[in-house]
């Protein structure tokens, strides 16, 4: 049944969403800590229960400007590579079973998209598309340069 | 290590016995590995070969009770054969070595599929044993006996003292290690909301006693993680022996210092590198024999790998005595794989040359040999070793050998870091790059602004300065206080340092590193992050790559030329400058005198000095001074005498106590007339009479008696009223000459002759080399062509005798 478990969310300004067992958990954070000199995706450090996240910024690997974190927003935690990794999220809306299947993405889409989306889904009469959430972690190649 | 493929399957006894077995047979093979090549190269070892004997052993007597019949089978034919050996049936050759090696390998290849599968694969073993029992069968006849007596009864002790250890699974000893680290972490969290929270003192003092505890049971933890690193030199000596046969080169392989202990995540992390350059140090450091053989080499070439601890760091130098490395073939080299143009080449410091080495895809072989010419260079043993927060260096001696050292941190999980602040935000610093921290506004610190960068002078050294905000690309926040800003003295690796200005310096704590994200390692700028009391994340900075971050040149060859130069002038002029010895005379005036003319301060006793001649004497040892006293003094007990030398006599001047040696000031306030006073100085603002060693010398050099080291001898001739013996010689002695009266027999030659007669026979046919003097009766001389001396014309005499001979004192 895990697979067919999604967290519904709006992130980079866009509803997606996201396979519940790539995800470790749902948390606030407060101010994160800078890193100087990381790539732009980087949005801070933050620390919850005696472990250090990276604060990824999905709008700058969708090509969009970064935006600032708000004290009180929530992420979305997941652990790529044994790092643990913090998605900024605009909105998180539900979890819940959806028993549509995955398809193929159709259409065009933003090429900052295109890379992160694995296929599409029909829920609640809307289409959604499906993320791997590891693929915001690390910036497309044209983007680091 | 093959412990870690089958962890996961525990469960029956039987599985965690056979874990048990793998993991203590692939320790015992790669030591039995280490051991046999040490014993081929000292077969007569008799020690080497019972360990190796043992290890064998054990295996054959585990493998027997799991039953595993191939593994039993192979160690029991290793262990026959060295059996026999120990019964002096059998010669210990290198063949033998060569078969119980192919046995021990064939063992590893078991126990790995053993770890992986669960069961004993099936094969035959018939190949490795037939070819240990061939060497048997073509060396038995060669029957000794050799007189050694069979210790079986030691082969067991050794099992015995395994009992006082027990055997941790890593993974196991991982999972602790974090768990403590969490613990650390949670600590210091609950510590900074017990401070916000305003709670009681019962409840802090029993915080703080869980926290003395967790502190203990960290450092318990840590010595856990450390290991001997015998451990990482075990598989060296196998490693050296097969390829070193393989290319036809000796070798003498060494290592030392294996009692170094190491975390094992860093020891992990060096096995590779270690390999690699040892590896290299055969391939391409060694010289073919006919080529060492030239360059005047003992054949049998040495590599030593040794380690040692300095400070919180394990330094582990690999040297061999091959060629070197040769930085004009690494820039032709270069130049021709195109990594760098011909210009920069030129550019380049011998030592850059030698850095080439470290370029990715950079090999020294000439051709790609199969042993190290593989793509992996020295660029990753580089960034292995810098990974883990270490440092790798070269120390080349073209054409005699090549040193690598690797110098890692003891242990990267905890360290002691500083924590400063810049742009408003903490950053940590490792302590043990710290070398020193200043404030900035300081008196000691000059900074210079050059050609758009910047020198930080401390105390005449000169540091390149590097601003943490430009690093970092940050601008300076404008909450922070000019007065604050320090900087910090960086020592990244050896012989490099910078100055590292930073807003603010906050506090040193114990930090629990761990790696930051990958693309944040990617910077360059970090070396791990850490969670400090305040419970905000705070970035480690990796000093050595803020470096190449800034583009600056840190080392510190050829920075302060100038100024070791001047300090160099300044050390010479303070030893030049003249040091006054200050002392309290015998009747309590301050005096000085300068240091250099004083031999040595004598502590004798009031009793050594005696008046004699009307002058006072001490006697000290078995020699008699002159003392610059005008009586005895009264006091008992003992008393100090400054013994003033001039390089001929010695004169001693009695003083109360010596007070100090001080720099002779410039200025002296001469006395009217010549005396025992020079002058006076102020030192300290208080004035000191200066002792003129001039005058006093002058006063008793007659009186002295020091020896000098040529005393001429006299020779008195035709003496034969004894006048020469009785009034002649003792003037002469007191003159500084040696005499012989005409009777006595000598074995040297005078060096002059004394006719007391003015027509002594015996003075006309000596050698006509000895000058001669002869002395008149009569006061006036005969003529002006007399050359005689009137013989108690006592300043003639001595004057005619240093114009022949030289010498005396007169």
């Amino acid at each position: 049944m895990m697979e067919k478990l999604y967290l519904i969310a709006r992130i980079a300004d866009t509803r997606v969403a996201l396979r519940s067992r790539a995800i470790n958990s749902v948390v606030t954070v407060g101010t994160p800590v800078e890193v100087p000199g990381a790539p732009p995706h980087v949005a801070g450090l933050f620390a919850l229960r005696s472990r250090v996240f990276t604060l990824i910024d999905p709008h700058v690997v969708i090509g969009l400007p970064p935006v600032p974190v708000a004290p009180g927003q929530r992420v979305i935690v997941v652990d790529v590579a044994d790092h643990g990794y913090a998605l900024l999220a605009d909105e998180i809306e539900d979890v819940c079973f959806i028993d549509a299947p995955e398809t193929r993405v159709a259409g065009k889409l933003l090429p900052g998209w295109a890379r992160v989306a694995d296929a599409m889904i029909e829920h609640e009469g809307a289409s959604l598309l499906v993320v791997d959430p590891s693929h915001f972690i690390t910036l497309p190649v044209m983007k680091a340069a | 290590m093959v412990l870690l493929q089958f962890l996961g399957r525990t469960g029956t006894v039987i599985d965690d016995l056979l874990n048990d077995f793998l993991a203590e047979t692939a320790e015992i093979l790669s030591e039995a590995g280490g051991a046999l090549v040490a014993w081929e190269a000292d077969p007569a070892d008799r020690a080497q070969l019972d360990a190796i004997f043992r290890l064998v052993h054990t295996i054959k007597g585990s493998s027997g009770f799991l039953s595993l019949p191939r593994v039993t089978a192979l160690s029991h034919a290793a262990e026959d054969a060295l059996d026999q050996v120990r019964r002096g049936k059998r010669e210990a050759n290198s063949a033998l070595v060569t078969g119980v090696l192919g046995i021990v390998d064939r063992l590893n290849i078991l126990c790995a599929a053993l770890g992986k599968d669960g069961v004993e694969p099936t094969g035959d073993d018939s190949d490795v044993i037939a070819a240990l029992g061939e060497q048997a069968a073509s060396t038995e006849t060669r029957y000794e006996v050799a007189g050694v007596p069979l210790r079986r009864d030691d082969d067991f002790q050794a099992e015995l003292q395994s009992w006082r250890s027990i055997r941790v699974p890593l993974p196991l000893l991982d999972s602790v290690m974090t768990g403590v680290t969490d613990i650390v972490l949670a600590r210091n969290e609950f510590a900074r909301m017990l401070r916000e929270s305003g709670a009681s003192a019962t409840v802090i003092a029993s915080f703080d006693r869980l926290s003395d505890s967790i502190a203990g049971m960290r450092q318990s933890v840590s010595q856990m993680r450390m290991q001997r690193i015998d451990k990482l030199f075990a598989p060296l000596p196998r490693i050296v022996r097969d390829l070193a046969q393989d290319m036809g080169k000796k070798i003498a392989f060494q290592t030392s210092g294996g009692e170094v202990e190491l975390d094992r995540e860093m020891m992990e992390n060096i096995r590779d590198p270690l390999i690699h350059i040892v590896r290299n140090a055969i391939d391409h450091g060694i010289e073919a024999l006919e080529d060492r053989v030239a360059a005047g080499k003992d054949i049998t070439a040495t590599i030593s790998v040794s380690a040692r601890q300095s400070g919180n760091q394990i330094e582990i130098e690999i040297r061999d005595d091959g060629r070197g490395m040769s930085p004009d073939a690494l820039v032709a080299k270069a130049i021709a794989s195109r990594a760098i143009t011909a210009a920069e080449a030129r550019a380049l410091s011998p030592k850059d040359k030698l850095e080439l080495v470290f370029r990715p895809g950079f090999s020294t072989a000439a051709k790609i040999t199969e042993v190290s010419g593989r793509g992996v260079g020295m660029d990753i043993v580089k960034a292995n070793v810098e990974k883990i927060g270490g440092v790798v260096e070269l120390r080349n001696d073209e054409g005699r050998g090549l040193s690598i050292l690797l110098r890692v941190p003891m242990t990267l999980t905890i360290i002691s870091g500083l924590m400063v602040r810049a742009a408003g935000q903490y950053f940590a610093i490792p302590r043990g790059a710290v070398r020193e921290i200043l404030l900035e506004n300081g008196d000691t610190v000059r900074i210079d602004r050059v050609g758009g960068g910047e020198l930080a002078m401390v105390r005449g050294e000169q540091y390149p300065l590097l601003r943490l905000e430009t690093v970092l690309g940050r601008a300076a926040s404008d909450d922070d206080d000019i007065d604050d800003r320090a900087l910090v003295i960086v020592r990244p690796g050896q012989g490099q340092s910078y100055a590292l200005s930073v807003a603010a310096i906050h506090d040193h704590e114990e930090l629990v590193i761990k790696p930051a994200a990958p693309m944040i390692m990617a910077t360059g700028l970090y070396a791990g992050t850490t969670l400090p009391d305040n419970g905000r994340p705070v970035l480690l900075l990796d000093v050595q790559g803020l470096v190449a971050a800034a583009a600056i040149d840190a080392t510190e060859a050829g920075r302060n030329h100038d100024q070791i130069v001047a300090a160099e002038a300044q050390a010479n002029a303070a030893r030049n400058a003249a040091q006054l010895l200050l002392f309290r005379d015998t009747n309590g005036r301050v005096r000085g005198v300068r240091l250099s003319v004083i031999e040595r301060v004598e502590d004798v006793p009031a009793s050594a000095l005696f008046e004699s001649a009307g002058r006072v004497q001490a006697q000290i040892g078995d020699d008699i001074f002159a003392v610059h006293a005008a009586k005895l003094p009264e006091t008992e007990g003992s008393l100090k005498l400054l013994r003033l030398y001039d390089g001929h006599s010695v004169l001693c001047y009695p003083i109360a106590e010596v007070i100090d040696i001080v720099r002779l000031p410039d200025a002296v306030q001469p006395s009217a007339a010549p005396g025992l006073i020079a002058g006076v100085v102020l030192v300290g603002g208080d004035p000191v009479e200066l002792i003129d060693p001039f005058w006093l010398m002058a006063q008793y050099a007659a009186g002295a008696a020091a020896p000098v080291p040529h005393q001429p001898l006299c020779r008195l001739a035709d003496d034969h009223d004894g006048w020469g013996d009785n009034f002649l010689a003792p003037i002469l002695r007191s003159a500084g000459y040696r005499v012989l009266s005409g009777s006595e027999d000598a074995d040297e030659a005078p060096d002059v002759l004394l006719c007391l007669t003015e027509d002594g026979a015996s003075c006309t046919h000596s050698g006509e080399e000895i000058p001669v003097i002869r002395l008149r009766s009569a006061i006036a001389a005969t003529g002006p062509d007399d050359e005689t001396v009137y013989r108690y014309d006592r300043q003639a005499l001595l004057d005619a005798l240093a114009r022949r001979v030289g010498g005396g004192w007169a």
